[in-house]
């Protein structure tokens, strides 16, 4: 059956963004991601206008993330206090990021930069990702011992940095203690880069989640969707009222996928390790990288196209 | 990308046109050969996009001098747009690397013609009625675009790009002429896409004869938004700021309520 979007002036058969909604939402539920550098792309091959893909997107997270973040903190996995603080910095991040942007386009080969920097990012997150997790699960396999007498060593000259910081904070449900001041800076800095990027971050997140806040990864998917959350409700707004570039109907086919993707992602996610979750999203990081090289190289079928979108 | 202005001023003489089309059922051009009857009835001239739209079917039929060829054109008003352009950069990497602005662009373009334009029309008039894609390409302004050469690339390029939108075709063979009482009558069915945006559009028939037009006939086509799809647009459009509370509302209800459904219908973990 097909449904007109009156926003995007098109025509669509609703199983397509049933179908998308679904698929998507099981990764945010999964991985914590709000899995648009995946849902963008697609719509726009399904003949959805540019910027009207990325403004619907954010809407659509808002119903996967508020959807995935209540069955995480069922089971106890949102740090609401963390989440808090990474969002203070996001946010200030993202107003610095889309000065950035200003800047970088003022100076010209702006588009160069920003696709230049969002492979990089992916790809070397992708790998690093990769490579950490599949150690790891070497580890585990051999036994613990190597690894019970391994950490007390690995507490590095950046470690001993970040714990002499003042605002020192215990974080309960992350089990762990840093300076306020640390999701902070580093929620700021995931912030500058999605907003000059254009995208959520939530591939960013994680990992800083993972590895500089060393959270446990159920705790990281389900903080991540909460502070997903937020970001989006301002981005639909921002949207909706500067840009006029959200279907709400396209929204709603998205999202009736996706929030029951969420759920049962959480549920999937609940039976993985770790380990094997990071490895998974590691995987896709690398995948979009990949596919992202292929369009830059291989000659595109057209060479022009709408104004405004990435 | 639409300036109101110039969207006022072209519902004015549309309806103009429109007008004088009830009146003459048939606008008569000046030509020498007399006595030609040109009409044409479009089936569907008012086109209403609502929730289940997936595009429309078009029939063109009318009465023509027999002997004559024929060329309808479906257009719109000309207007202006800008186009990202691809290139490669340092040789290798295909990107944006600036916009294209194009003058005088009608939105849509579909040609119909019995046979091939170029073997039953003068270059001349094909210039002077925009028929025919070369003659497109001399209305349409370009810039940048440096020489003669670039120009023929890139309007090949928004030809693809409009095609591929679905928004210009062109067809030859697809009208049908048939002969009864010493009149000729013409008739052609055609898809109306999807992608052709709500706005007015003007169907014009051109009888053909020794490689000129010798008469035309003109009709226009309303597409307009109605009901639940004209209250979302209109909204999305007028009241930004309350319809974008109303989309992350409606988000979030759904979020928690699919959240509190699973836990129901979930239960044990």
């Amino acid at each position: 059956m097909y449904l007109y979007l009156p926003v995007a002036l098109t025509s669509i058969n609703i199983l397509i963004p049933v179908g998308l909604g679904l698929a998507v939402g099981l990764l945010s539920g999964l991985f914590g991601v709000g899995g648009g550098f995946l849902m963008t792309p697609l719509l726009i091959m399904f003949g959805i206008p540019s910027t009207v893909a990325a403004a619907t997107d954010s809407n659509q997270i808002v119903a996967a993330s508020t959807s995935g973040t209540y069955a995480h903190w069922k089971v106890g996995n949102v740090d609401f206090k963390m989440g808090f603080h990474l969002l203070i910095g996001g946010f200030i991040g993202g107003l610095i990021g889309v000065q950035g942007i200003k800047i970088l386009r003022a100076m010209g080969n702006a588009d160069f930069v920003i696709k230049m920097t969002y492979v990089l990012m992916l790809g070397i997150v992708g790998t690093y990702m990769f490579i950490e997790s599949l150690q790891s699960m070497k580890k585990a396999r051999k036994g613990n011992e190597v690894s019970l007498t391994e950490s007390p060593v690995k507490e590095s000259a950046v470690t001993k940095f970040l714990k002499s910081l003042p605002l020192q904070t215990h974080y309960e449900k992350s089990g762990v203690t840093h300076s306020a001041l640390v999701p902070i800076v580093f929620g700021g800095f995931v912030g500058i880069l999605a907003a000059v990027m254009g995208v959520g971050g939530g591939f960013l997140m994680v990992p800083v989640m993972v590895y500089i806040l060393r959270m446990p990864m159920h705790v990281v998917v389900g903080t991540s969707l909460f502070q997903i959350l937020f970001n989006c409700i301002e981005v639909t707004f921002l949207q909706a009222y500067t840009n006029h570039n959200v279907d709400f109907i396209l929204a709603v086919l998205l999202l009736l996928g996706s929030t029951i993707g969420a759920q049962v992602g959480t549920v999937f996610g609940r039976k993985l390790k770790g380990e094997q979750l990071k490895i998974i999203l590691a995987v896709i990081v690398l995948v979009v990288t990949v596919k992202i090289i292929f369009e830059l190289t291989l000659t595109p079928s057209l060479l022009l196209g709408q104004a405004g979108g990435h | 990308m639409r300036n109101s202005k110039l969207k006022a001023k072209r519902s004015k003489i549309l309806s103009l046109f429109y007008f004088l089309n009830l009146a003459f059922f048939g606008l008569f051009m000046p030509q020498d050969e007399a006595f030609a009857e040109l009409t044409m009835d479009a089936n569907h001239s008012h086109i209403k996009i609502d929730f289940f739209y997936h595009g429309s079917t078009m029939s063109v039929r009318g009465t023509a001098d027999p002997g004559v060829d024929l060329i309808i054109k479906l257009t719109s008003p000309d207007g202006h747009e800008v186009l990202k352009q691809k290139g490669k950069i340092a040789g290798l990497l295909w990107m944006n690397v600036g916009s294209l602005n194009a003058e005088h662009v009608p939105g849509i373009y579909f040609l119909h013609s019995t046979k091939k334009i170029e073997d039953i029309l003068s270059a001349e008039d094909m210039e002077r009625y925009v028929i025919g894609y070369p003659a497109l390409a001399k209305h349409i302004q370009m810039s940048p675009v440096a020489n003669e050469e670039e120009k023929t690339k890139w309007f090949n390029e928004f030809v693809r790009f409009k095609e591929d939108s679905r928004l210009y075709s062109t067809s030859t063979g697809k009208i049908s002429l048939t002969e009864k009482d010493g009149k000729g009558n013409y008739y052609i069915l055609t898809e109306w896409p999807y992608q052709v945006p709500p706005g007015t559009y003007t169907v014009t028939a051109y009888a053909v004869k020794d490689r000129r037009v010798v008469e035309t006939a003109q009709s226009s086509i309303t597409v307009e938004q109605v009901g639940v799809v004209k209250t979302f647009a209109d909204m999305a459009k007028n009241n930004g700021a309350l319809y974008g509370i109303i989309s992350i509302v409606a988000a979030l209800g759904a979020g928690f309520g699919v959240g509190l459904i699973f836990r129901k219908g979930g239960g044990a973990h």
